[in-house]
């Protein structure tokens, strides 16, 4: 069988939140149930492969963002990617960027983004920075706790096509409206750090599930268990911090 | 010692202020020495920072009113600024021979406003002020302190939960630096970082210093017009260069090569230092240009930065019961990437918190090659010790949690090498009775 190809897509531009992470952590889930799995890092420059399952995006400075958008036009096969089913999971400043527009520098110009999610982002009345806490249905419908760590200025809302990924308990996610996240077909995009996927193992197990289309055998981890007890505990006791 | 040459020998001319705020300033000193005096007798650590704080909370202007008349050299950059400070400091230092009395520096590392006013302070009369700069004070420090040599290390991603844009930063130096024009400080700047450079551009006169850098993740783009940078093979090692605008690698004044610092003239020194590892020769580089052009001779340079052994307890070998354990400071992924390979003990102590002085996300964790650990022990401690265990566990790297700092250093037959986040390490210094 042919190696599950991670595919972590301009790192030195959008990965200054240790985003990096998101790649590792699905990588070594497959490995542990004994599935094969490859890790492509792609920079600006490198044909983005067309046969990856998941493809990851990252945070970033607005400079870093307009250059991720033209790269990723300019090449093209992102969108055949998830034309065919591929799983684009995309954080914070990614999340922006795989949406309809959104908005830099101190005069917020306008930015097309890869039109892929149907959001727009515009600059937040408050910069976003602290712990949040939100609740993910899961496909299941039973519920999820998402912990992170959430840093951005911009604003997103949704638009009919895309739906909330998770309700806010604590933080501002999307625009402090009680959402946080969106999710489009196999397009996932969300605002906390963490990375998030190192944080919430069930977020990165349904990525997996969605990208290969069966159910994956759970990981039982305490030491995992222990970090996201901690975390929630800390910021149900101390807030964003 | 002692073989001055003019420069150095000019002195400042420490203009009083005016007799209001001179008034306030003596009431605000002797208010700021006498709750450092309390912190002491409290056991809180030397009371540098009570003293700063309170001292510029009754006096708003004494950072300006302090610095004023002085010879400033100040130094600044996301790493390496408390080490460079103390190996520039000790180089002017031994150039000033019997005249050291007229040097203050503010060793203890507070670069703040108020940690350097809280320096100052308790040196009136000293003319010559060699002062780590918090990246944020550099362009105010441009503006009340006139100084007369600025040097900029490097420019990384750190607590971006505070700084957000590392960017907009270096805006604020060139803006700074453009205001000050030809009356603004000589800059000794690292050409190895892209956003340094640009930072520098406003500059009317730059000491390029190439350097060993290790760490290139945050000069992807050009700060100047956002194209993608790229590396172009040269003689020794890759420039970075920009296509879409002027801005390239300057053409270097010092040079670092390995363990060899080569000068402007072409002489090649090796610098005897006693802090370990080839960053540090790079910050060394740095100092000694800094040196030389404040008028320091290359001897006096060279013998004052042999004898800093561990700014503000860097690199500090010292004991906790049996336990010998050397003490490694990181503060983000391009501090760990020096810091990882100098800790070759087995096992090593890794101690990370996350309160406002470490960064509030610990998701640089995961810029962090821990990979490299990989056949060794870690212990694992501090508040966000589960963090990291997590981070090791998909690193495969064995380990084990003892979040109390203390019960972790344990009582040890080796020596072990502890790399602590900076909360982790105030507590480590005051514990060893450091600080
Ligand atoms: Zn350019």
């Amino acid at each position: 069988m042919t190696p599950v190809k991670i595919v972590l897509v301009y790192q030195s531009l959008l990965g200054i939140y240790g985003d990096r992470g998101n790649a590792m952590v699905l990588r070594q889930r497959l490995l542990r149930r004994g599935i094969d799995a490859t890790l492509e890092i792609i920079e600006p420059g490198d044909a983005v492969p067309s046969d990856g399952a998941v493809y990851l995006l990252g945070g970033g400075e607005d400079a870093a963002q307009v250059s991720a958008v033209k790269g990723l036009k300019a090449d093209g096969r992102i969108f055949g990617a998830v034309e065919r089913g591929a799983v684009l999971f995309a954080v914070c400043a990614g999340l922006q960027i795989v949406g309809n527009t959104f908005t830099v520098g101190d005069h917020d110009e306008v930015i097309e983004g890869l039109g892929l999610l149907d959001v727009d982002t515009r600059r937040g009345d408050v910069r976003a920075v602290g712990e949040i806490l939100t609740h993910w249905t899961k496909p299941d419908g039973t519920e999820s706790l998402i912990t992170g760590f959430e840093n951005h200025g911009g604003f997103t809302t949704l638009g009919p096509a895309a739906k909330p990924l998770a309700r806010v308990e604590i933080g501002i996610g999307n625009a402090n409206d009680g959402v946080d996240g969106a999710v489009q077909g196999t397009v996932i995009g969300t605002y906390p750090h963490g990375p998030v996927l190192a944080r919430n193992p069930e977020l990165a197990d349904h990525l997996l599930e969605l990208a290969l289309g069966r159910e994956l055998k759970p990981l039982p981890d305490a030491e995992l268990d222990e970090l996201r007890r901690q975390r929630i505990a800390h910021v149900r006791k101390y807030g964003r911090g | 010692m002692g073989d001055m040459t003019r420069a150095l020998s000019t002195r400042g001319v420490l203009v009083p202020p005016s007799l209001p705020n001179r008034i306030r300033l003596g009431a605000a000193i002797l208010a700021g020495n006498l709750a450092a005096f309390g912190s002491r007798l409290a056991g809180k650590g030397s009371g540098a920072s009570v003293r700063g704080q309170i001292l510029t909370r009754l006096a708003p202007s004494a950072f300006a009113d302090l610095l004023r008349g002085r010879r400033v050299l100040a130094v600044s950059g996301t790493n390496g600024k408390t080490t460079t400070t103390h190996l520039l400091a000790a180089a002017v230092r031994t150039g000033l021979g019997a005249d050291r009395a007229r040097l203050v520096t503010n060793a203890d590392g507070a670069n703040l406003g108020y940690g350097i006013a809280s320096a100052l302070s308790q040196a009136r009369k000293a003319d010559i002020a060699v002062l780590e700069t918090d990246e944020r004070v550099v362009s105010s420090m441009i503006e009340h302190a006139r100084p007369e040599i600025l040097v900029l290390l490097n420019f990384s991603r750190d607590q971006l939960d505070r700084h957000h844009e590392i960017k907009a930063l270096g805006r604020s130096w060139r803006v700074a630096l453009e205001a000050a024009g030809a009356d603004g400080p000589t800059i000794v700047a690292n050409a190895c970082d892209p956003l340094v450079t640009w930072s520098a551009g406003t500059a009317a006169k730059v000491i390029w210093v190439e350097t060993d850098t290790v760490w290139h993740a945050d000069g992807a783009l050009c700060p100047a017009c956002g194209s993608l940078l790229v590396r172009v093979p040269a003689e020794g090692r890759d420039r970075w260069d920009c296509p879409g605008c002027e801005l390239a690698q300057p053409s270097a004044d010092y040079r670092v090569v390995g363990k060899t610092i080569i000068l402007p003239s072409g002489e090649q020194v090796q610098p005897d230092l006693q802090v370990p590892g080839s960053f540090n020769i790079s910050n060394a580089a740095c100092a000694l240009a800094a040196a030389l052009e404040f008028g320091v001779g290359l001897e006096d340079a060279l013998a004052g930065m042999h004898t800093v052994t561990s700014p503000a307890g860097r690199f500090a070998t010292t004991s906790f019961g049996s336990t010998t354990a050397r003490l490694l400071l990181a503060k983000n992924p391009a501090g760990w990437a020096e810091a990882l390979p100098l800790a070759g003990s087995d096992p090593v102590i890794l101690a990370i918190d996350a309160v406002a002085a470490d960064g509030k996300d610990v998701s640089w964790l995961w810029d962090v090659d821990y990979e490299q650990l990989a056949g060794r022990h870690v212990v694992c401690t501090g508040p966000r010790a589960q963090d990291l265990a997590v981070r090791l566990s998909y690193a495969g790297v064995e380990h084990e949690i003892e979040p109390d700092l203390r019960a972790a250093l344990g009582e040890r037959h080796a020596a072990v090498d502890v790399i602590a986040t900076y909360t982790p390490f105030q507590a480590l210094l005051k514990m060893a009775g450091l600080r």
